[in-house]
């Protein structure tokens, strides 16, 4: 009997010891010490990682405190692929850090409607020469009507054409700037075996956003796709758009990329054309970062980047790359009258002229005019930082689009280059985007 | 009469933990899931409720079928494949010999392997640029075999069933044996009396004495294929373009890339129904075979 009960009492404490482990990890809430002045701000940013940019903004960080003893920050690093769905979930629960790393368009309009950040206007126009230190359009995606929510601390092109010289000089070849010169140039480089333009699309994203989002935009134009995108006075069965996507095909079914393509990664994709096995790579600037690790320093002189060829009959300007604006700093609304200064000052130091400077000299580009000290970067950033500040910019499919219609262009043009037809997948996109509009609206 | 009441009383305060834990952790978010499928949401912000519009939907997408399709693939694959491979060597490798023993874990291996470790592993064998298969096929003659193992609609979801069977023969290996040690050697005797041997003595005797171990082991393996998911995550993602989509990864693909919480909740109490309707029916079926 006792042995019974022994038994029953150990159950018991096993299942007790079980669910208190459960909860028994809650961190010790850490004190703020010091006066009355002191000001206590939270920060959460996700440059936890250990290339380069994450590291300066990281320094950066760690100096203005040292130099700033009356500001008490609480900083808390995320790692990157957490952070999106760890702000969310905050947001969710209204117990946003007070600053933290935010991006633009549909991120900014969310926390702005759900009324969790406040304006920078004032701070933007108190230092007036590094607001127009600005690329033009760099606080688009994160204004909602006058308001302007964050300044960006970096940029993204997603479609630059990489090439190699000396691959296309041994089979006879320039850098295609028309369609037919492309296509020209694909018929020769399979002739002579080699892969004309490296790709890596399992996930899917990338034909999309590379590829089909400037090529898209040289075809219909940009008016046209944010009408289609805002389902307002155009739709993405117009045949503009269908003839797009049969460029698209067209450039599959010339055998322009590798076989398997689809089962290769981004990641992958680079460093196929960093060893020279393709002649061309169509990728965005996040590239420069791997190419800098991955590519001999002769392979890097050899490459160059150039914008994509214009289309016939397009009524796009072929001058153009389509692209982001990166992520920006943001100030939730609890922080109050008096904190605010700080907040500002902290915002200046990570976003300001010097940040820029310092972020740009990391291999990162940045949406803002900097004269660039070529010597601190790779020759085939300086080449693109030079590019990038020469073309426009267009907007990028899944930046504008619902990410439902988004998904329905990444698997349609995947679809596409297996031999898809263009009109139904163009079907399935308007689809998806009149639904998510219509949603919205609701 | 008291000492019975108190063993039942014994029992229900042992069960009680693992009944606790099995209600919150099981129970409990199946029902919610179901209820939020009744609402359009997209994880943050406000629920509407929408009756059974996600329900009517998901019926509605040919990806769905797809998918279905894809996992009746996968469940054939691993119970005409994994059940039947796993217990012709429970019976080659029943006696306990050093060799038995070596080849047994060897086959129970990649149970323990994470299975992102083995989807990378089958990645990499498949891989257009740098794979060994296509390789091997090409040292030895056969380049014309080659193919784009994953990427080409036609041969990829049968390129995954490989993995996914070699993946999980281990635990209905280990099963097996378990059961055929289990069978007393006072039948061995009395077959060997009744003149039953070799075949004979497999189907009358051996296999009727584990049907009931066979019978779990196939409600394991059709339950365990329909959440299917790591391998295709990290292999395919499901694509190119849906073809290798499962009913996990769809739901996966809906719930979180598109924020359609609403409909991927939806899209998972329609997999519970799924699988419910097969475990009932392979029971159905296996019972009338016991009868026979």
């Amino acid at each position: 009997m006792m042995k019974k009960k022994a038994t029953v009492f150990l159950t018991l404490a096993l299942a007790a010891s079980l669910a208190l482990t459960g909860c028994g990890s809650k961190d010790n809430e850490t004190k703020t010490e010091g006066g009355k002045n002191k000001v206590t701000l939270t920060l959460w940013h996700n440059y936890s990682g250990d290339d380069q940019r994450a590291k300066t903004m990281r320094s950066i960080i760690e100096q203005f405190q040292s130099s700033h003893p009356d500001i008490k920050l609480d900083v808390q690093a995320i790692p990157p692929d957490g952070y999106r769905t760890r702000l969310k979930t905050v947001a969710a629960a209204n117990e946003m850090p007070d600053l933290f790393v935010m991006w633009p368009g549909v991120m900014t309009k969310e926390f702005q409607a759900g009324n969790l950040i406040q304006p920078i206007n004032e701070l933007l126009d108190s230092k007036k020469e590094w607001k127009d230190g600005f690329l033009p359009g760099s606080f688009d995606g994160f204004t909602v009507g006058s308001d302007i929510y964050s300044a960006p601390i970096a940029l993204s092109p997603t479609s630059i054409l990489f090439y190699n010289q000396s691959i296309l000089e041994q089979n006879g070849l320039q850098v295609p700037k028309t369609w037919d010169e492309l296509l020209h140039a694909v018929d020769v480089l399979k002739g002579n075996k080699m892969t004309p333009i490296a790709l890596g699309n399992k996930a899917a994203w990338l034909a999309q956003s590379s590829i089909f989002s400037s090529l898209a935009d040289r075809v219909t134009g940009t008016e046209w796709f944010l009408k289609a995108a805002a389902q307002d006075g155009a739709k993405f069965t117009d045949p503009e758009f269908v003839k797009a996507l049969g460029y698209m095909k067209q450039l599959g079914d010339a055998g322009a990329f590798p076989a398997g393509f689809n089962a290769m990664d981004n990641t992958q994709m680079e460093q196929y054309f960093a060893q020279g096995k393709a002649a061309m790579m169509i990728d965005g600037g996040w590239a420069l970062t791997n190419l800098a690790t991955s590519a001999s320093a002769e392979a890097m002189a050899q490459m160059g980047a150039s914008v994509l060829p214009s289309m016939p009959d397009g009524k796009g300007d072929p001058n153009t790359i389509s692209g982001v604006v990166g992520t920006g700093i943001a100030m939730s609304n609890k922080v109050t009258a008096e904190e605010k200064d700080a907040a500002y000052e902290l915002m200046y130091a990570m976003a300001g002229p010097d940040a820029q400077k310092r972020v740009l000299e990391s291999n990162q580009l940045v949406s803002y005019k900097v004269d660039l000290d070529t010597s601190k970067v790779t020759p085939i950033f300086a080449k693109v930082y030079e590019l990038v500040n020469t073309v426009n910019r267009t907007p990028v499919y899944d930046g504008v689009l619902g990410s439902a219609a988004a998904d329905e262009v990444n698997n349609g043009l995947q679809e596409l280059l297996m031999g898809g037809k263009p009109e139904s997948i163009a079907k399935k996109i308007q689809e998806a985007q009149a639904r998510a509009v219509q949603t919205d609206s609701k | 009469m008291n000492s019975a009441n108190r063993t039942r009383a014994f029992i229900a305060v042992g069960l009680l933990p693992a009944l606790l834990l099995f209600v919150t952790f099981v129970i409990l978010p199946i029902l919610w899931s179901a209820y939020y499928g009744f609402y359009d949401w997209k994880g943050i912000g406000k629920a509407t409720y929408i009756g059974f519009d996600n329900y009517a939907e998901v019926i509605q997408d040919p990806v769905f079928w797809k998918s279905l399709q894809n996992n009746m693939l996968i469940v054939a694959a691993s119970v005409f494949g994994q059940v039947p491979i796993a217990l012709v060597l429970a019976l080659l490798l029943m006696k306990g010999s050093r060799l038995h023993t070596f080849i047994r874990s060897a086959v129970f291996m990649p149970m323990v392997l994470s299975s992102v470790v083995v989807g990378i592993i089958w990645g990499y064998i498949y891989h257009p640029e740098i794979g060994v298969l296509n390789f091997v096929l090409d040292s030895i003659g056969l380049g014309s075999w080659k193919q784009q193992w994953l990427s080409d609609p036609d041969v990829s979801m049968y390129s995954i069933m490989v993995p996914i069977i070699w993946n999980y023969i281990g635990p209905y290996l280990i099963m097996f044996i378990a059961a055929l040690n289990n069978i007393g050697s006072d039948m061995d005797d009395a077959a060997k009396i009744d003149g039953a041997e070799g075949s004979r003595k497999l189907f009358s005797v051996t296999l009727p004495l584990i049907w009931d171990t066979i019978k779990v082991a196939v409600v394991l393996c059709i339950s365990g294929s329909l959440k299917a998911f790591d391998l295709i995550y990290v292999m395919t993602g499901g694509g190119p373009a849906h073809s290798t989509e499962l009913l996990a990864s769809y739901m996966y693909n809906n719930t979180f890339s598109i924020y359609r919480y609403g409909y991927g909740s939806a899209v998972s109490t329609t997999i519970i129904i799924v699988s419910l309707l097969l475990v009932a029916g392979s029971q159905y079926l296996m019972k009338r075979g016991d009868r026979l």
